[in-house]
C-alpha cells in the first residue's frame, strides 16, 4: 500500500468499537482519555491503558498477523506479553508485543509478515505445498544444482520473519543503572508482593518487579475476594517502603546474583537496563497458561482462558460473541462465567476433567466451528482452552537448578539444588488459594531478609502444585509453536527420523527458538516428542532455558556511556591547528598538522615539536630499583648513574618482545621509565608482577605518572637554541650530553624532566612537564621559537622520522612470536647476566640463531612505496619476508622500508622480489636498518 | 559475573581483575632444560573444578592475589581457607612487599 | 540404506504421509572396533566419515557423552572463511572451505553454505597493516581476500557507520568473497548420516571414563556403558580435550575458555555479509530467517561454565552499535556460551601424541567449526596410513617443547 492510500484511510473517522463492554470492576483502562492511532492505514481509537490488541479486539480487529512460514492468519492467544501472533511494527520499531504495549497517541501500527496485505497474503499458496514444508524440508533439497543455492537462499529469506529496521533510523534514548538490594522480587503476583512486604519489614531493602503494567498477577483479573485481597496487598507494598518497578522485566540471573532487569514504561527513556546485586532474589513468576495442541489452534478466536480474562476484566471487551469453552480447571470454569456475566454466549463448555475434548477448530481466516470429540460441530466465533500450566523456571534454572516433571500437577516445577541466594515462591513452587499464596509468599519473604541479615526466618510450609489433568494434545495434530509454524506432526516426523531428544528436535524443528524462546512451546513439543518416542517426559527432560529470560534491546545493553577516549592537555591547541586525529588505542593524538613532509622537513632542517603524553611514564622509587631493571630489560642497569638515561628492551618469558623504553636515574633512589603508549598498563602490571610475587624483599615503589606529566619532544638541529631560551638548566653538549637527564624549570614550571635522547634520529631533548602546565610550556616553544622555524608535528611525521633512523616500533615491527634477536637487538641482551624475564629462551635462541632478520629495504625504483605487509616472495608462492614499515622519505628523496627477511636473506645488498597489492613484483635492495645519518652524528651533536 | 574475595578490598566483581593464570613454580633458569621451561610456559593443569589462581586486582588495589575457585560453577573462596593454611596475604607492612607466599606456591 | 534426499522424494513423501528412515542408527556398543573417536561433533563425525569413504575402515565407534553435535559443533557462529595469516593456516583452511563448497552434494544433505562474503574491518593503522598482511598471503595461496576501504564497505553494508566522526572509525577491511556462513546442525548431522550409511556406528549417551594404555601404547577405552577394545583412540573432543587426554596420561598446552554468542529477535534480512571487528571484539552476521547472531572474543579467564554473562551481551551490544547505530531497537533473545581448547599460538595440536595410538585433534580455540572437514580429513588419513599428511604437518604437540609455534599469535598480537 502506498503511503498516500494509506494516508487518506487514516483521514477517515475512526473505527467504532463494538465489542466493548460496560465498565468492569477491575478495568485498568482510563475512559476519559481517548488514544488515537492507526492500524494497517486506518484510524482508530482506544483508551488510555489499553494495549494496542486489546484496543483494536475492542474494535472487531481478529488478526494481527500472518505465520511466517505458511502464512496463516493470527490472532490473540494469550492477550499478554507471549502472544505469539499479535507482534507488529511500530513506527521503527519491529516486533513491539502489541498484547503488552499500552497504547500511545499517534502511534502508527503496521502488521508484520504480510505480502502484499494482511486479508490477502499471496504467501498463502504455500498451504498447498504443506506436505511438502514438513519441518526441515530445506536440509533435504535446494541442493543442486550447487550454483543455484544463492537463488533459493534469497527466496528464503523473503520468508524471514519479524519486522523490519532502517538505517536511517535515530536512535532513541537508552539508560543503565545500578541498584544493590538486599532482596529482590522477581514477580508482584500475591505470593511475590507478600515476599516483598514481609522482607521489607524485616528491615531489608526490597526491589520487586513486576512484568505487567501493575502489581497483581492474577488477582487482577478475579473477581471481588481477588479484588479486595489485591487492594490490601498494593497497600501493603505502598507503606513497606519497597521500591517498585512494573513493565519491567527481570531478565537474567548470572553468577552470585548479578541480575539484570529490562525497565520500560519510562518517560523519554526506551528502555533501561537496571544491573542489581541482589542480596537475595525470590522468584515469584507465577505460572503460564499452556495452549492445547488440535487441528485449527491457531485460528484467530482460539484463546486461553487467562486471555478472555484478561480482555474482559482488565480491558473490558468481549473476545467474541458465541463460546465454547474447554476446561480442566478453575480458571477456564472462571473464565466461562465471566464470559456468560458480560452477555458473551457461551455455547458449551467442554469438561476436560469428565474426558470432554475438542477435535479440531474450523474456520476460514478466523474461527466459525468447533468439532467436539463425540463428532458434534458446534458453531462459534471464540474457543476457550483451560488445559494446564507451564512454570517458567527459567531464572531458577539460570541459578543452576534443574527443573523436574511433577506427573500429578503435568507441570515441570523447581528441582532440588538452589544457591542459598535464591528462593522461589507462589505458582512456580504449587497451588493454592489466594491466602495460602499470601502466606507462602510471605514466610519466603521472612526467610530471603533473613538470609540477607535482617530478622530470623521464618519456617516456610510447603506449597504442593494440585493434581490437573495431563492435556496435551487432541486426537488431531496442531501447532506446537506457532511462530516457528511448527505443528505436533512436524515433531512426530523429526523424532521417527531421529532427531528424538529435546535438544535434536529442538534444532532440527526450530520449535521453542522464536519470540518466546519456549514459554508456550516447550512443555507441548516434549510432550509430542515423548508420545512417538515411547518415553516419558520425565525422561526427555526439557531443553536449558538461556538467558534473557525476555528480550532487551542492544540500546538498553548497551547503555549511554561511550568508550572513553584519552586526550593530553594539549588537545584544545591541536583542535584549533587541524590536528588530524589518530586514534590510537585509547589515545587520540594528532596525525599530523595536514602536511607530514613539511613537517619531516622541519623537523631535519630546523626545530619541531610533538606531543607525546601517552608515553608510558612510570615513577620508581627505592634501593632496588636497579634489581628490577635489570629483571625486567634484557640488557644490564647496575651502572646506570645519577643523570643517566638507558634505552632498554622488555622480553616476555617466552623470549617474545614486550616493549621498549628508556629509563632515567633522577636521584639515587629515583628512576623515570617511560614505556611504548600502548604498553603502559601492561609495562606496569608485569613490573608489579615481579615485585609482589618473585621478589616481595626487594624495596620498590612504582607510581604510573603517565597523564600525572604532559611531554614534548623538541627535536631537530634548533632544538637546543629554542629550550634554551625557556629553560634554567644548561643544554650545552658538555653539561648535558646524549642520553642524560636532567632537571629544573621550563617556561616559569618547576620539577619538570628534561632528557636528552632522540627517536627522530635529531638532536632532541624529551620534556615531562606537569600535566596542567602542558599547554602553556606548548604554546611557549612554538612563541619563542617562531623565528628558530619551529612547526608542530605529528605521530605520521614522527614515524617517517624513525624509520629513516631505522628505530624499531614494537608491535609494527616486531609481532607476537617475535624474539630480541629476531629484531636485531641481540646486542642489547646480556646474556651474562644471572637472570631475567625471558633468559632461558633468549639464551637458546642465542645458540640456534634467528631464523629471520629485520632489515632495512629499499625498492629498486624509488618511487614505488610497497605497502606495509607486502611479502618478499621466491616464485609462485614462496614466502620470504614481509615488510613491516614503509614510506616515502622526503630527508632521502625515496621510498624506504623496514623488513624481515629470512637470515639467508639478510646480507646487505640482497636483492629481493617484493610482490604489490596489485600483483607486480619489483625488485628491492636490503640495506642495513638505518636509512639516515647511520654514524648518529647529528644525534648526539 | 562472579565475585572475588579480595583479601585487601573484600569481595568485588571479577571485571576488576585480571586472570593470572594458575599458581606455579618458575624453574631456576640455571639448571632447566628446554623442555621443562616449555612445559612450565605452556602445560596446563586446566582443572575443572575447584583450582587455585592468580589474579590481578588492577581496579582495585593492584595486589595480585591467590584465589580458589570452582571452574565449573565460579564460585571462588579465599585460598587459605580449604588448605586451612596461613592468611593468603600478610598484612604488607610497607608496600609492595606482601608476603612472598601469596601468589607462587 | 539411506533414503536419497531430493524435492522429488520429499513431495512423494509428504503426499504419502511417509516418515523418513533414520538419520542415524542406534545400536548397541560392539567389544571391539578398529578405531575409536571421542566426540560426535563436527571433527570426530567428518574423521569418521572420511575413514570409511577414503581408507575403507568402518569398523568405528563414535562415542559422545551428550547427543550428536551438542558441544562446539552445535554452539558456535557458523563463520566459514579462509582468510588466515601464515601460508600453513591459509592453505589448511581453504581446503577446508573447498570441502564444505561441495559438502552438501557429496553428503546429500544441504548445510545451506552461503558464500556471502566476510569482511575484517580496520579500525586504526595497525589493524589496517595486518588485513594487508593477511591478504598478500591469502594472495599467495590462491585465496580470494582484498583491502577495501569505508566506500566499498558501506556499499557491502549499507547500516554501517562509516563516517570518520566514531570513536573508532572505520579505516578499510579485508573483504574475503569466498567467507560465509553455514547451518552448524546441518554439517554435524551431514556427516553423521554419511557416516553412519557406510557403517560406522554413533553412540550418543556414551561416556569415555577412561583410556587404557599398555606399554606406552593405546589397549582400549572404558565407557559409561561398557569397555571396548581398540588400538586407536582419537580425541576429537573441545572444551575438554585436556582432560580426556589426561585419561591417557597426555598432558595438553591448553586452557578452555568460553566462548559467548547471542541472537535476537528476527528481523527482515538486511545483512548480507558477515562482519568482524577484531579491534570491537564482535562478529555478526544475518541468518536466513533473520536473526543477527553475534559473538565476541572468549572470556578473559578460564572456565568450564556455559551459563554466560551479562557483561558479555553488555558490551556485544555497545560494539555492534558503534558499528550499526540504527539498529538499537533490535532484542537480543537469547545468549549462550560454548568452552574453547586455548592453545599457546592460536594454532590447532593435530596428530601423534607420546602414547602410541592415542591421537589428539584438539585445541581449536574459537576457529574448530571452520576447520572440521579438513581435520576429520587428514586425521582419517592419518589414523588410515600412519603418516602425517603435509597439511597439518606444523601442528604436532611437540611443536611446544621444541619452541616452533605457529604465526598465527603474531595476527592476533598485532590485530589488536
Amino acid at each position: 500500500m502506498t503511503a498516500r492510500v494509506r494516508a487518506a484511510r487514516s483521514s477517515r473517522r475512526p473505527a467504532e468499537t463494538p465489542f466493548r463492554l460496560p465498565p468492569q470492576p477491575g478495568e485498568v483502562i482510563d475512559r476519559s482519555r481517548l488514544v488515537p492511532f492507526d492500524w494497517d492505514g486506518r484510524r482508530y481509537v482506544g483508551f488510555a491503558g489499553d494495549t494496542i490488541t486489546s484496543a483494536l479486539a475492542a474494535a472487531g480487529v481478529r488478526t494481527f498477523s500472518r505465520s511466517f512460514k505458511y502464512s496463516r492468519p493470527r490472532g490473540i492467544l494469550t492477550a499478554s506479553a507471549l502472544d505469539p501472533g499479535c507482534t507488529v511494527q511500530v513506527g521503527d520499531e519491529p516486533n513491539v508485543r502489541a498484547s503488552a504495549r499500552r497504547l500511545a497517541a499517534g502511534m502508527s501500527v503496521v502488521p508484520q509478515n504480510v505480502w502484499p496485505t494482511l486479508r490477502y497474503d499471496l504467501r498463502s499458496v504455500n498451504k498447498v505445498v504443506a506436505p511438502f514444508l514438513t519441518a526441515g524440508f530445506y536440509y533435504k533439497t535446494f541442493m543442486s544444482p550447487r550454483p543455484l543455492w544463492p537463488a533459493y537462499e534469497r527466496v528464503l529469506s523473503r520468508f524471514a520473519s519479524g519486522g523490519w529496521t532502517s538505517p536511517d533510523a535515530i536512535p532513541s534514548y537508552y539508560d543503565q543503572r545500578f541498584t544493590h538490594p538486599d532482596v529482590l522480587v522477581a514477580g508482584g503476583g500475591p505470593a511475590g508482593m507478600a515476599a516483598a512486604v514481609e522482607a521489607a519489614r524485616a528491615g531489608a531493602r526490597v526491589l520487586l518487579v513486576e512484568e505487567e503494567h501493575e502489581l497483581g498477577g492474577s488477582l487482577r483479573w478475579g473477581g471481588a475476594q481477588e479484588l479486595e485481597a489485591l487492594g490490601r496487598l498494593r497497600a501493603d507494598v505502598a507503606q513497606a517502603g519497597i521500591e517498585v518497578l512494573v513493565d519491567s522485566v527481570v531478565a537474567g540471573r548470572y553468577d552470585d546474583n548479578w541480575i539484570s532487569i529490562a525497565q520500560r514504561g519510562l518517560p523519554d527513556v526506551t528502555e533501561r537496563l537496571i544491573k542489581a546485586r541482589a542480596g537475595i532474589l525470590v522468584v515469584a513468576p507465577g505460572l503460564i497458561e499452556r495452549p492445547y495442541v488440535f487441528a485449527g489452534n491457531d485460528l484467530p478466536g482460539v484463546m486461553l482462558s487467562t486471555a478472555v480474562r484478561r480482555l474482559i476484566d482488565l480491558y473490558a471487551v468481549a473476545p467474541g460473541s458465541r463460546a465454547v469453552v474447554l476446561s480442566a480447571n478453575a480458571e477456564g470454569d472462571a473464565a466461562a462465567a465471566d464470559l456468560d456475566r458480560v452477555g458473551v454466549e457461551v455455547v458449551r463448555v467442554l469438561d476436560a476433567r469428565r474426558g470432554e475434548d475438542v477435535r479440531r477448530a474450523l474456520g476460514r481466516g478466523t474461527l466459525s466451528a468447533v468439532e467436539v470429540a463425540d463428532g458434534s460441530r458446534i458453531d462459534c466465533d471464540l474457543l476457550v482452552t483451560a488445559t494446564g500450566w507451564t512454570a517458567p523456571t527459567s531464572l531458577l534454572n539460570m541459578a543452576g537448578n534443574q527443573p523436574v516433571w511433577d506427573p500429578l500437577a503435568a507441570r515441570f516445577r523447581p528441582g532440588e539444588g538452589l544457591p542459598d541466594t535464591v528462593l522461589a515462591t507462589g505458582g512456580i513452587v504449587g497451588d493454592g488459594s489466594v491466602d495460602e499464596l499470601v502466606a507462602h509468599g510471605t514466610a519466603t519473604g521472612a526467610l530471603a531478609a533473613a538470609r540477607a541479615g535482617f530478622g530470623s526466618a521464618a519456617v516456610v510450609a510447603p506449597l504442593s502444585p494440585h493434581p490437573h489433568p495431563a492435556l496435551f494434545r487432541a486426537t488431531t495434530h496442531g501447532f506446537v509453536d506457532f511462530p516457528e509454524d511448527v505443528s505436533s506432526k512436524d515433531v512426530m516426523a523429526a523424532a521417527a527420523e531421529g532427531y528424538d531428544s529435546s535438544e535434536l528436535v529442538k534444532r532440527y524443528t526450530t520449535a521453542t527458538m522464536g519470540p518466546t524462546q519456549g514459554k508456550l512451546e516447550t512443555v507441548n513439543t516434549v510432550a509430542v516428542l515423548a508420545e512417538a518416542t515411547g518415553r516419558s517426559i520425565e525422561e526427555l527432560g526439557t531443553t536449558v532455558w538461556r538467558p534473557p529470560y525476555a528480550p532487551i534491546s542492544l540500546g538498553a545493553l548497551a547503555g549511554r556511556v561511550s568508550p572513553p577516549a584519552r586526550y593530553s592537555p594539549m588537545q584544545p591547541w591541536h583542535e584549533t591547528h587541524s590536528a588530524v586525529p589518530l586514534v590510537a588505542g585509547e589515545w587520540i593524538r594528532p596525525d599530523s598538522y595536514g602536511d607530514p613532509a613539511a613537517e619531516v622537513r622541519a623537523v631535519r632542517s630546523a626545530v619541531g615539536i610533538i606531543d607525546v603524553t601517552p608515553l608510558g611514564k612510570l615513577a620508581l622509587h627505592g634501593p632496588d630499583v636497579p634489581n628490577l631493571l635489570a629483571a625486567a630489560y634484557v640488557n644490564k642497569w647496575a651502572k646506570l648513574d645519577v643523570g643517566s638515561v638507558r634505552y632498554g628492551v622488555m622480553c616476555a618469558e617466552d623470549g617474545v618482545i614486550l616493549d621498549d623504553g628508556v629509563t632515567g636515574r633522577l636521584g639515587a633512589a629515583r628512576y623515570l621509565m617511560s614505556t611504548t603508549s600502548s604498553g603502559a598498563a601492561t609495562v606496569w602490571q608485569h613490573l608489579e608482577s615481579l615485585l609482589q610475587t618473585e621478589h616481595p624483599d626487594w624495596r620498590v615503589h612504582i607510581t604510573p605518572m603517565t597523564t600525572a606529566y604532559a611531554s614534548i619532544n623538541i627535536a631537530g638541529p634548533r632544538s637546543r637554541e629554542l629550550l634554551t631560551r625557556l629553560t634554567d638548566v644548561d643544554l650545552s653538549a658538555d653539561a648535558f650530553p646524549y642520553m642524560r637527564v636532567r632537571t629544573g624549570r621550563i617556561a616559569d614550571v618547576a620539577d619538570c624532566v628534561l632528557w636528552r635522547i632522540g627517536f627522530t634520529g635529531e638532536l632532541s631533548y624529551e620534556i615531562h612537564v606537569p600535566a596542567s602546565y602542558g599547554l602553556h610550556v606548548w604554546e611557549a616553544l612554538l612563541e619563542r621559537g617562531r623565528d628558530l622555524g619551529v612547526r608542530p608535528f605529528g605521530v605520521e611525521a614522527q614515524r617517517i622520522l624513525r624509520l629513516e633512523k631505522g628505530h624499531l616500533i614494537v608491535a609494527q615491527d616486531t609481532d607476537g612470536l617475535t624474539k630480541a634477536y629476531d629484531a636485531g637487538l641481540g646486542d642489547l641482551v646480556k646474556l651474562d647476566k644471572d637472570d631475567f624475564v625471558g633468559k632461558p629462551e633468549l639464551l637458546w635462541q642465542h645458540e640456534d640463531g634467528a631464523q629471520q632478520s629485520l632489515v632495512g629495504l629499499v625498492p629498486v625504483d624509488p618511487s614505488i612505496v610497497p605497502a606495509e605487509g607486502c611479502q618478499i616472495v621466491d616464485g609462485a608462492t614462496g614466502i620470504l619476508g614481509r615488510i613491516t614499515s614503509s614510506r616515502r622519505s622526503p630527508t632521502l628523496d625515496r621510498s624506504i622500508c623496514l623488513a624481515y627477511v629470512l637470515k639467508q636473506y639478510a646480507e646487505p645488498d640482497t636483492v629481493v622480489t617484493v610482490r604489490l597489492p596489485d600483483g607486480r613484483r619489483i625488485p628491492a635492495t636490503v640495506t642495513p636498518p638505518t636509512h639516515f645519518d647511520p654514524e648518529g652524528a647529528r644525534l648526539r651533536g | 559475573m562472579f565475585r572475588i574475595p579480595c583479601p585487601y578490598c573484600g569481595p568485588r566483581d571479577a571485571t576488576e581483575f585480571r586472570h593470572q593464570g594458575e599458581s606455579r613454580n618458575r624453574p631456576d633458569p640455571r639448571t632447566v632444560t628446554r623442555g621443562q621451561w616449555r612445559a612450565y610456559l605452556y602445560e596446563k593443569d586446566n582443572v575443572a573444578g575447584w583450582t587455585r589462581e592468580n589474579w590481578y586486582h588492577g581496579v582495585g588495589c593492584r595486589r595480585f592475589i591467590s584465589v580458589e575457585r570452582n571452574t565449573v560453577t565460579n564460585e571462588t573462596r579465599p585460598a587459605a581457607a580449604a588448605a586451612g593454611a596461613v592468611d593468603p596475604v600478610l598484612p604488607g607492612a610497607e608496600a609492595g612487599a606482601p608476603d612472598a607466599d601469596s601468589t607462587r606456591r | 540404506m539411506t533414503a536419497r534426499y531430493s524435492a522429488l522424494s520429499l513431495l512423494s513423501r509428504g503426499l504419502r504421509g511417509r516418515n523418513w528412515p533414520l538419520v542415524w542408527r542406534r545400536h548397541e556398543l560392539a567389544p571391539t572396533y578398529d578405531a575409536v573417536i571421542i566426540g560426535a561433533g563436527v571433527h570426530g563425525l567428518a574423521a569418521a566419515y572420511y575413514l570409511a569413504v577414503n581408507h575403507g575402515i568402518r569398523n568405528v565407534a563414535v562415542l559422545d557423552r551428550s547427543y550428536l553435535g551438542g558441544g562446539g559443533s552445535g554452539r558456535n557462529t557458523a563463520i566459514i572463511r579462509s582468510n588466515y595469516l601464515t601460508p600453513e593456516g591459509v592453505r589448511f583452511y581453504d581446503r577446508s572451505v573447498k570441502l564444505y563448497e561441495t559438502l552438501a552434494s557429496e553428503l546429500n544433505f544441504n548445510v545451506m553454505f552461503s558464500q556471502r562474503g566476510h569482511l575484517t574491518l580496520a579500525h586504526n593503522d595497525s589493524s589496517l597493516r595486518t588485513m594487508r598482511w593477511r591478504a598478500e598471503v591469502n594472495k599467495l595461496q590462491g585465496v580470494d581476500s582484498e583491502v577495501i576501504g569505508p566506500d566499498e564497505i558501506k556499499s557491502l553494508v549499507p547500516y554501517m557507520d562509516v563516517s570518520a566522526q566514531t570513536r573508532y572509525p572505520i579505516l578499510g577491511a579485508l573483504y574475503h568473497p569466498p567467507g560465509g556462513i553455514i547451518r552448524h546442525d546441518a554439517v554435524n548431522w551431514g556427516y553423521a548420516r554419511g557416516a553412519d550409511a557406510r557403517g560406522v556406528q554413533i553412540h550418543e549417551y556414551t561416556e569415555v571414563v577412561g583410556i587404557d594404555v599398555e606399554e606406552g601404547r593405546v589397549r582400549g577405552v572404558q565407557t559409561s556403558r561398557g569397555h571396548i577394545s581398540t588400538p586407536v583412540v582419537l580425541n576429537c573432543t573441545a572444551g575438554w580435550s585436556s582432560l580426556v587426554s589426561r585419561l591417557a596420561g597426555v598432558r595438553l598446552p591448553i586452557s578452555t575458555h568460553p566462548l559467548q554468542a547471542a541472537v535476537t529477535e528476527p528481523v527482515k534480512v538486511f545483512l548480507n555479509t558477515v562482519v568482524v571487528s577484531g579491534t570491537l571484539h564482535v562478529y555478526v552476521s544475518q541468518t536466513d530467517r533473520g536473526e543477527l547472531v553475534f559473538g565476541a572474543s572468549t572470556d578473559p579467564y578460564p572456565s568450564y561454565s556455559t551459563r554466560g554473562s551479562l557483561e558479555f551481551t553488555e558490551e556485544l551490544a555497545g560494539h555492534v552499535l558503534e558499528l550499526m547505530p540504527s539498529i538499537a531497537a533490535l532484542r537480543v533473545l537469547r545468549q549462550w556460551a560454548g568452552l574453547c581448547d586455548m592453545t599457546p599460538d592460536f594454532s590447532p595440536i593435530m596428530g601423534e601424541t607420546p602414547v602410541e595410538g592415542f591421537l589428539v585433534d584438539v585445541g581449536w580455540g574459537t576457529y574448530g567449526f571452520k576447520a572440521g572437514p579438513v581435520a576429520g580429513e587428514a586425521m582419517a588419513e592419518l589414523v588410515a596410513t600412519g603418516k602425517t599428511p603435509d597439511l597439518i604437518s606444523s601442528f604436532p604437540l611437540s611443536r611446544f617443547a621444541d619452541g616452533r609455534l605457529v604465526g598465527e599469535k603474531g595476527a592476533a598480537a598485532v590485530g589488536h
